[in-house]
């Protein structure tokens, strides 16, 4: 058995002369909730589009369970529900009927379709039409479509589009639970950073095609610098002792900012800053460590490759 | 296979393409019925079911073709449900064989409901107006071997459109092919060439030189059968990024 429920080997696709995905080596272990963020156009996508066997890469490799995608797609599919930004669903046919269908091309016991209906809340919606559902009970019976099976692996492509502050909520709670539930390993596409960070056990961070930053989100966290937002009587002067203390300051409108170092206890620093502002004479009105946060992961990613941009 | 041809035919329910079954044969037999009423003699049953066939393969065929492979492409095409297709772990030549197999037997279907409609239209033309009755015997058989004849020489007709709707996520190739062609096999009515010409090969079905109708049904019956293996493997084996 693989080390990796999914995993990609230097993937890599090419559109004439746009190199859309180059080269990534994703790897989301098996149980895990994996976060696979980027801004538009970064390759996410395209990259859930090999790794689904719906596109060819030029070069490399996409594997699920061990199996190569491009080799073995039929087999590899199997072993995945996945839920895309294009639902996909017939208007003209309910959403039963449109589970109906996905049920009986994947040979699937009838039972099937009220279990993942119970699981999304959508069992009395079920004899409607798709073309009256919303986008969020569309989004709903998507999910349901992907956890038919209970496949081991789930790709979810922005699964909290078009919900409602709840169906966000129990999306969340739906999908931290499912790899304890089910022993699935979800890789979820998504914009929205603090949902990611509430129930992703790791993450993939995209940027013009390259993976910038892969691994644990509690490790990349804690390997993350931390800043401390000062506010004093007199910031110039606080600006000045902060750098004679040797801290690094960012540039911020509201505030002083300073950066600590990865390994820098935050409360220490900031302890030790207030004994030395109040000795020097300040009246410190604000002295905040600001929480690490995969806004902060995700924006440094991003800063990180200047030379491909 | 079997599982794949469930799917298809459950996707045609309270769909436009299953209204075509029957509204474009029906517009055969009200035309013959409007006609049958109006006219001031009786006619023969061949006549009756000469005509219906004519008014079909000359130019319902060909129309009904190109509407129900756009309606059918539509139904993927709209939503955008190929790539939840395509996912499944079901090889695509299966899909895409049984989409060609679904519209093949959804023609047939509508070929025998326009021989059927065109036979009521007759006997309902009998009922309301007696002295314009259908005259003589009705060779049922005989209507049912020209309307074969006329599906399966339409076979090359079915794939190219099946082709190009299913290839093409906008339905105006299709469309815009289905209509030329149409009017082509209508302005070249007569000419030697308009044998060759896939749109035309099922109206020459009913053609009474024999070289006309035997070279549109080998044509038309054997190219179409190369051009639907050769449309589903192009279209299974293409990459959609």
């Amino acid at each position: 058995m693989s080390d990796f429920a999914l995993e990609t080997r230097g993937l890599t696709r090419r559109f004439g002369r746009h190199l859309a995905v180059d080269a990534i080596d994703l790897q989301a272990p098996h149980r895990a909730v994996f976060g696979f963020l980027g801004p538009n156009g970064a390759g996410k996508s395209t990259t859930i589009r090999m790794v689904l066997g719906l596109c060819r890469p030029t070069s490399g490799e996409a594997r699920v369970c061990g199996l190569d995608v491009t080799r073995n797609r039929i087999e590899a599919a199997r072993q995945v529900g996945a839920l895309l930004e294009a639902h996909g669903f017939y208007p003209n046919l309910t959403g039963r009927e449109n589970l109906e269908l996905a049920r009986t091309l994947r040979s699937l016991g009838r039972p099937e379709i009220d279990r993942v209906l119970d699981q999304t809340d959508m069992r009395s919606a079920a004899d409607r039409r798709v073309s009256d559902y919303s986008l969020g009970m569309r989004q709903r019976l998507g999910l349901a479509r992907a956890l038919m099976g209970s496949p081991p692996v789930l790709v979810l492509d922005e699964p909290t589009n078009g919900l409602d502050p709840d169906g966000i909520a129990d999306m969340r709670g739906l999908l931290s639970e499912l790899p304890d539930r089910t022993g699935a390993t979800v890789l979820v596409s998504s914009h929205l950073l603090s949902e990611v960070e509430q129930i992703a056990t790791h993450v993939g961070i995209l940027n013009l095609g390259r993976l910038t930053v892969q691994g644990r989100l509690s490790d990349l966290l804690a390997n993350q610098p931390q800043d401390i937002e000062l506010a004093t009587s007199n910031d110039a002067r606080a600006r000045t002792l902060a750098l004679a203390a040797g801290y690094d300051i960012v540039d911020s409108a509201e505030d002083l900012r300073l950066k600590l170092a990865p390994r820098d206890d935050a409360r220490q620093v900031a302890a030790e800053l207030n004994r030395a502002l109040v000795e020097a004479g300040l009246d410190v009105h604000r002295l905040a460590p600001r929480p690490r946060s995969l806004e902060a992961l995700y924006r440094q990613a991003k800063l990180d490759l200047p030379e491909a941009a | 296979m079997f599982p794949v041809l469930k799917t298809e035919l459950t996707k045609l329910h309270r769909s436009l393409a299953l209204l075509l079954i029957v509204a474009a044969p029906g517009l055969v037999a009200l035309f013959l019925l409007l006609n049958g009423l109006r006219d001031g003699q009786q006619r023969p049953w061949d006549y009756w079911l000469q005509s219906g066939s004519g008014i079909w393969a000359y130019f319902m065929l060909p129309m009904s073709v190109t509407a129900l492979t756009a309606l059918m492409a539509h139904t993927e095409h709209a939503p955008r449900a190929w790539d939840q297709l395509r996912a499944l772990p079901i090889a695509r030549w299966r899909i895409y064989a049984t989409k060609a197999l679904v519209l093949l037997g959804v023609v047939a279907v509508m070929t025998a409901v326009a021989v059927l409609l065109s036979i009521g239209s007759g006997a309902l033309v009998g009922l309301i107006r007696p002295d314009n009755a259908p005259t003589g015997a009705l060779d049922l058989a005989s209507a049912v071997s020209k309307m074969s004849n006329v599906f399966l020489a339409a076979t090359l007709m079915i794939a190219v459109q099946f082709f190009l709707a299913l290839r093409y996520a906008s339905f105006v190739p299709g469309l815009v092919l289905g209509i030329a062609g149409t009017f082509f096999s209508v302005v070249a009515t007569g000419s030697r060439i308009g044998v060759f010409l896939p749109w035309q090969m099922p109206v020459n079905m009913l053609a009474t030189e024999a070289w006309r109708a035997q070279t549109a049904l080998g044509l038309g019956l054997g190219l179409g059968v190369l051009t639907l293996l050769f449309a589903i493997c192009a279209l299974s084996s293409r990459d959609v990024p």
